[in-house]
């Protein structure tokens, strides 16, 4: 008892030696010290968030053969090379966009990773989805309605994950082959997989606690789906790999990576 | 003649074809050996045959695993080109000086190609010129050389020993076909590739060859055939454990016991009249909480026990140092270890062998980091290599499925095929339970006619989960039943129908053919092979045959073969879970469901990453 009055009054002591002190010290100069403080913490605050969003990977993905890996070289050389064969690993590469190239000036580099389509390396997309500002969906409109459904199975998988929907991490569908004769339109393909999502949406959540393989669901019940109830954002547009057709892609880039 | 040769990148970049064999290949053979071969972990063969309308293609393949570079030689496959091998070898070492990362095209190298390939030619012609003399002479003296190599190698290390035999044996290589070995050994500048252990299985002395005349004599050869002898005389004998059963909640065993009631017919349903599900729900629809637990070292420490302590000291250095690049023989210890480890999880010895050479042929030529180890190394290869292959290679959505068919207005059929006796009616009860959570109409065929008491079975499931069942008695032919079945359900509006068929055995022929019949006549839209997660080295025998007969015995130019996996008796095997990676590896098909008890609700998903993980633990 008597110990801890004594430690009682030694504080006591010490805080009104505190409050002499900080009296001592002119009005102006607490202000400013604390006014500096404050502002110090803003600015770290304003550097993290900046820094978060600074991310500038863009993840390329789709079904197997629908030309992922040529728009990576593409748009890193500005050719198509000598052809592709099936990619049994990922291409990443920070580079600055090959039509940028010749601008002068400092130009943000991006990162751009081609992630292998085919269905036994599709766990290999969870590694790289963390990183990503932006997803880039490329789909083979030449040969789209035999792969429609797998292709609207991947994306109804990458929109259901839990990564995609709480950052919003924009979208672009691309369609890809777009220079030959038979390719389909953008429309049509974003309708056929809309309508596919919403067979896949009433099939999957047939009970809604037992949908385990997604971590959300899509769009509104009721109504049929359409890509503007997601919660990021899915633009569609045309390209073409071979002949280097790929404004469209840049331009939906550089929308992601330099603001 | 060569059709064409090609080194790409593993990302998919060709860097190089040959020019002057512009021959345009038919079909995508490259693709296919890529997708059919490399994905699926069997690139420890030494060739593909690849078929086409119109033509057929053999493939061989090197890699640069330390660049990432993949080199693909094309031919027609009746030509039987014996210098292939030798070119590729060259090739790759003549490629791996120029290459650089940043360069994307090597037209440089075309002249060399043209050196290469005709030195190679003129060597392998060279050959044939001394095993054609020598070929009277080489079939005797091969009986003298095995029975002498094959008591050399049970000995001594040396090479000396070898070199007698030597010379004969490389002539009866040559009689053999193998010729390519035989290119190996006169140009044996770098470390013999693993590929080539997979022609082993012709005459285990053939590696050993190889691997003696190669330079520096490493001590791993003879342990690689001492492993596949030893491997061939005596197969892993795998005793079944007794079952030890779960503890059930005594309710349970109360809720399903009818036994005391007299009237059959009051048997109650485990769906009520509406079809809602009034009691637990399948596993199949629960999430599975998977906790990630870290690797624990102390499993490598103790494997690594068993190498001498200078050994260890090596080791240790090696992995701090970091070495210059992996090879053959420093895999091997690793290997080893990895591979009894799955073995002794109940994966087939066959398996076993196939993915540690697979696994061998993608980490061969590596660089290795510093501060790791060559275990390390090994086992990061082997957990991505199973995940892979566990992970299935097209959907395995059976509602969307039913959906489909459902809109095309024509029912969806599933066939259940297997041995006897591992639990195929007592899953296609469980498929229906679940079936019917989902709102799904389901309608059962009895096309088991053989078993006594497989359609009472089969009709007391389907009064206690009330659906139709379709039956025909005993001793008719099931290929007309089935038929029949699928024109009632048809006729009344069943979304699915599952059909039971006989447990048969893979050697019987005759009822092979009544099994290749049922599906020919009926074209079901999933054949799943009901395999129990107990079998050892058989799954492979089993499901290869499966597959072999259905598709020799089929009637039509489109066959027919195993679509997917149904694993019982999971509950049983604690973490030997071997025999899902046997299955899925031999078949190519995904395991679409695991029984994993007796009741209606153990009915689950497969879990890859678990497996995984017990499978290395």
């Amino acid at each position: 008892m008597e110990g801890t009055e004594e430690l009682l009054k030694q504080l006591k002591q010490w805080s009104n030696v505190a409050e002499q002190r900080i009296r001592e010290i002119p009005a102006e100069q607490l202000y400013v010290s604390i006014g500096v403080l404050f502002l110090t913490f803003i600015l770290f605050l304003l550097i993290r968030l900046l820094k978060r969003t600074k991310s500038n990977t863009i993840v390329l993905t789709g079904l197997s053969g629908s030309g992922k890996t040529i728009l990576f070289y593409q748009l890193r050389d500005g050719s198509s090379h000598q052809g592709t064969v099936t990619s049994m690993e990922p291409n990443a590469g920070s580079f600055v966009l090959h039509s940028e190239s010749e601008k002068k000036g400092k130009i943000n580099p991006v990162c751009v990773i081609d992630v292998p389509g085919h269905s036994r390396l599709r766990p290999k997309l969870d590694d790289y989805l963390p990183q990503a500002a932006g997803l880039v969906f490329v789909v083979d409109a030449l040969d789209f309605l035999p792969n429609c459904r797998a292709a609207a199975e991947y994306l109804y998988d990458i929109l259901t994950k839990a990564s995609v929907v709480k950052k919003k991490i924009p979208m672009l569908i691309l369609c890809n082959k777009t220079d030959k004769v038979t390719a389909h339109t953008k429309d049509f393909i974003r309708k056929q997989l809309e309508k596919e999502i919403d067979k896949l949406r009433t099939s999957r959540t047939a009970i809604s606690d037992a949908d385990i393989a997604n971590e959300y669901t899509l769009g509104v019940t009721g109504e049929a789906f359409a890509f503007s109830q997601c919660y990021n954002k899915v633009v569609v547009a045309e390209s073409s790999g071979l002949t280097g057709e790929i404004s469209q892609v840049e331009q939906f880039i550089r929308e992601i990576v330099r603001p | 003649m060569l059709e064409q040769l090609l080194i790409f990148t593993r990302g998919g970049l060709i860097l190089w074809t040959c020019k002057e064999l512009g021959n345009a290949l038919r079909g995508s053979p490259i693709d296919t050996l890529i997708r059919s071969c490399l994905l699926e972990e069997r690139s420890g063969q030494t060739s593909y045959n690849y078929d086409a309308p119109g033509t057929s293609y053999c493939l061989k393949w090197i890699f640069n695993n330390d660049l990432g570079l993949i080199f693909v030689a094309v031919y027609q496959r009746i030509l039987n080109l014996l210098y292939v091998d030798d070119l590729l070898l060259s090739m790759k070492e003549k490629f791996s000086e120029v290459y650089d990362p940043k360069r994307m095209s090597y037209d440089e190298l075309d002249a060399s190609f043209k050196q290469l390939r005709e030195a190679a030619e003129a060597r392998a012609e060279k050959l044939k010129m001394l095993n054609q003399v020598a070929k009277p002479m080489g079939i005797s003296n091969r009986r003298l050389g095995q029975m002498g190599i094959a008591r050399s190698n049970g000995g001594e290390k040396k090479m000396a020993n070898g070199k007698d035999g030597d010379e004969k044996d490389s002539d009866s290589l040559k009689g053999n076909g193998s010729s390519s070995h035989v290119g190996m050994i006169e140009k044996s500048s770098t470390v013999v590739k693993s590929k080539e252990n997979g022609s082993s299985e012709k005459g285990a002395f053939d590696v050993s060859k190889l691997k003696l005349k190669s330079k520096g004599g490493k001590k791993n050869d003879t342990a690689a055939v001492i492993n596949k002898v030893v491997s061939k005389t005596e197969p892993k004998k795998i005793t079944k454990k007794n079952r030890v059963w779960d503890d059930k909640p005594k309710e349970v065993v109360v809720e399903l016991d009818y036994s005391k009631e007299k009237g059959e017919e009051k048997v109650e349903a485990n769906v009520d009249e509406n079809g809602v599900p009034n009691l637990r729900k399948s596993m199949m629809d629960k999430d599975e909480n998977v906790s990630s637990d870290s690797e624990s070292e102390e499993e490598e420490e103790s494997g690594n026990n068993n190498t001498k302590k200078k050994g260890w000291f090596s080791s240790m250095f090696q992995s701090i140092a970091g070495k210059a690049n992996l090879e053959k023989s420093d895999l091997e210890p690793a290997l080893k270890a990895l591979k009894d480890r799955l073995m002794t999880k109940n994966v087939a010895e066959e398996i076993a062998e196939k993915l540690c050479e697979s696994v061998a042929a993608s980490l061969e030529g590596k660089k290795m980091a510093s501060f790791t180890r060559i275990s390390s190394i090994v086992k990061t290869a082997m957990e991505e290599a199973l995940v892979r292959i566990l992970t299935p290679r097209r959907s395995i959505d059976i509602l969307r499925d039913v959906h489909a068919a459902k809109e095309q207005g024509k029912p969806y059929v599933v066939v259940f095929v297997g041995v006897n006796g591992v639990g195929k009616s007592t899953n296609l009860a469980k498929v229906a339970y679940w079936l019917l959570q989902h709102d799904v109409s389901v309608m059962v065929a009895a096309c088991d006619t053989f078993r006594s008491g497989a359609v009472e079975q089969l009709r007391t499931h389907a009064r206690r989960l009330q659906i139709p069942i379709f039956e025909k008695g005993y001793e008719k032919d099931p290929a007309i039943v089935a038929k029949e079945a699928i024109q009632e359900a048809t006729r009344n509006g069943s979304d699915v129908v599952l059909v039971d068929t006989a447990g048969r055995m893979q050697d019987n022929e005759p009822l092979m053919r009544a099994l290749s019949k049922l599906i020919y006549l009926n074209s079901p839209d999933l054949v799943l092979f009901v395999g129990e997660a107990l079998v050892g080295n058989d799954a492979v025998d089993q499901l290869s045959k499966f597959d072999q007969k259905l598709a020799d015995l089929s009637a039509s130019p489109s066959t027919r073969l195993i679509d997917g996996i149904l694993l019982t008796k999971f509950d049983t095997i604690d973490d030997k879970v071997g025999a899902a990676l046997s299955m899925v590896y031999i078949s190519g098909a995904p395991v679409m469901f695991v029984g994993c008890g007796q009741s209606y609700t153990d009915l689950k998903k497969l879990n890859v990453k678990s497996i995984v993980r017990t499978l290395l633990k």
